[in-house]
């Protein structure tokens, strides 16, 4: 397996324990982390032209619903369009800073939760709007953003140190492949040309 | 040309996949509300959430953990005038009890006397609260107990000293518990001291609202609400909570009462499944309302 393949694969299933054990422990004021919304999000940002990535999108959507009690369908739907919109709009803006996907995250935390309490009512599962976009979707979106932005540094710190590393280990193993060229160039060349 | 077709064949590829899925999603959400209870959608809600139990209990045994902490730390902080105002509680609470043993005495004699069965004569299997939701727009706790220890879907959950919620999905070992703050949450209720019958809603600030009650029924600050059994939902007579605030609008028109529950839970907490209740045949025919004071005794039982 490929390495971006086992760290998403490590992402996903720290993503869901994360969600059924530490987000009700760590709500604020009712309001909870999700952690999968943020992996959902983290990985479009990561892999923007990515079919896999609404595929991954949909299915955290289904296996968030199947785990609580809400619409199944109504997550992964959301999903699968902010990891859509998320993908593009990060192609379009990337300029290899900090900045834009971090901007993005907030602004896709935002319009999430907010479509979310838009369903919540649509469906009928709350009844005022007001305490579902104030007590609800704002409080949530505020939390996520938080632990969002958190999550995001984190991981562009250990990409960076793992890439850090793999560069020197590249470095050794081109000045392996240097050394091993004064022995024997013509079979390093013929190596390298395929 | 190649990959500048290339890039045309991905990104119709994406869209057709985007629509694909967000068909496939919106399909789901409308079998969701089309099946009853019974449907395959609800079934593999309860499934998964059967499958994930272990990870809820980890969860729930760091809640309690947690909790348990944060009561040592503020013990440990509690100045000596909050540790004398404890000791008075304390001292207050035990004269308290002997009183109302006294009372408990009465009530039995009262209740010989007059042939009154009582009203918590319950058959109930404790349960522990082994899990909780992780969506923010639900309330609904995890109970390790399910359909060996005959647990069914829609029995009703008390905690120390009230009505905490609904069984809403059973497993052979588990089952999942709709608490009275979930905003899909509804109980017909009474209130105790004039009978007049109301719904008690759940909503998402975590406060319960009677609702549908009439126009001229009376309601004060301190009523006990108590289950009606109507809908079958709910065995009549359960204590659930006690109104602690009304809202009237400026015409009187419309009034928002807020009710606090008797009973919340927490994470490893004991639970009881009320399985049947034996005088629910006799409290559901009309009898006369008790007096107060035998109402009090009732309730203290």
């Amino acid at each position: 397996m490929e390495r971006d393949s086992l760290m998403m694969v490590i992402g996903a299933f720290l993503a869901i324990i994360l969600q059924i054990v530490l987000a009700p422990n760590i709500a604020i004021f009712q309001a909870t982390v999700n952690f999968c919304m943020l992996y959902v999000l983290i990985v479009a940002l990561t892999r923007p032209s990515n079919n896999s990535t609404l595929v991954i999108a949909f299915f955290f959507g289904i296996i968030y619903d199947l785990l609580g009690h809400s619409p199944v369908g109504a997550m992964a739907f959301l999903f699968v369009i902010a990891a859509f919109a998320v993908s593009k709009v990060f192609e379009a803006l990337d300029n290899d800073t900090l900045f834009i996907p971090l901007a993005i995250l907030i602004v896709a935390v935002f319009l999430l939760e907010l479509l979310y309490a838009i369903f919540m009512l649509s469906f009928g599962v709350v009844e005022s709007s007001q305490v579902a976009f104030l007590q609800r979707a704002l409080p949530c979106a505020l939390y996520n953003t938080v632990v969002g932005l958190l999550v995001l540094i984190l991981m562009g710190k250990v990409f960076t140190d793992s890439t850090r590393s793999s560069a020197s280990s590249r470095t050794r193993d081109s000045m392996h492949v240097s050394m091993t060229s004064n022995k024997n160039l013509g079979k390093v060349r013929t190596k390298h040309r395929f | 040309m190649a990959p500048k077709l290339q890039q045309t064949l991905t990104s119709a590829s994406s869209r057709i996949l985007l629509v694909a899925l967000l068909v496939i999603s919106l399909a789901l959400v409308s079998i969701y509300f089309r099946e009853g209870e019974e449907g395959p959608l609800h079934q593999a809600q309860s499934s998964a959430s059967g499958m994930v139990r272990p990870l809820k209990f980890v969860g729930a045994t760091l809640g309690s953990a947690t909790d348990a902490a944060g009561t040592a730390i503020e013990n440990v902080s509690a100045s000596e005038t909050t540790l004398e105002a404890l000791r008075a509680q304390n001292q207050e609470l035990r004269k308290q009890i002997v009183e109302l043993e006294e009372y408990r005495q009465e009530a039995i004699y009262l209740e010989e006397l007059l042939r009154l069965k009582n009203y918590y004569d319950l058959d109930i299997v404790s349960a522990r609260v082994t899990g909780r939701s992780f969506n923010a727009w639900e309330k609904v706790i995890t109970i390790n107990r399910g359909s060996r220890d005959g647990v069914i879907t829609g029995l009703p959950v008390m905690g120390q000293s009230g009505v905490i919620g609904q069984v809403i999905a059973v497993r052979a070992t588990s089952a999942d518990v709709r608490l009275l703050q979930d905003p899909q949450s509804g109980v017909a209720v009474l209130i105790q001291s004039n009978r007049a019958e109301g719904i008690v809603k759940g909503a998402l600030d975590g406060l319960l609202y009677l609702e549908n009650l009439d126009v001229d029924a009376t309601v004060q600050v301190g009523d006990v609400i108590i289950t009606s059994g109507l809908g079958g939902s709910y065995f009549r007579g359960l204590t659930l909570g006690t109104v602690v605030k009304i809202e009237e609008n400026q015409g009187g028109s419309t009034r928002k009462i807020v009710v606090a529950p008797n009973a919340t839970t927490r994470s490893l907490e004991e639970v009881s499944v009320v399985l049947s209740m034996n005088s629910e045949g006799d409290a559901t025919e009309p009898v006369a309302p008790p007096k107060k004071d035998d109402e009090e005794a009732g309730d203290d039982e």
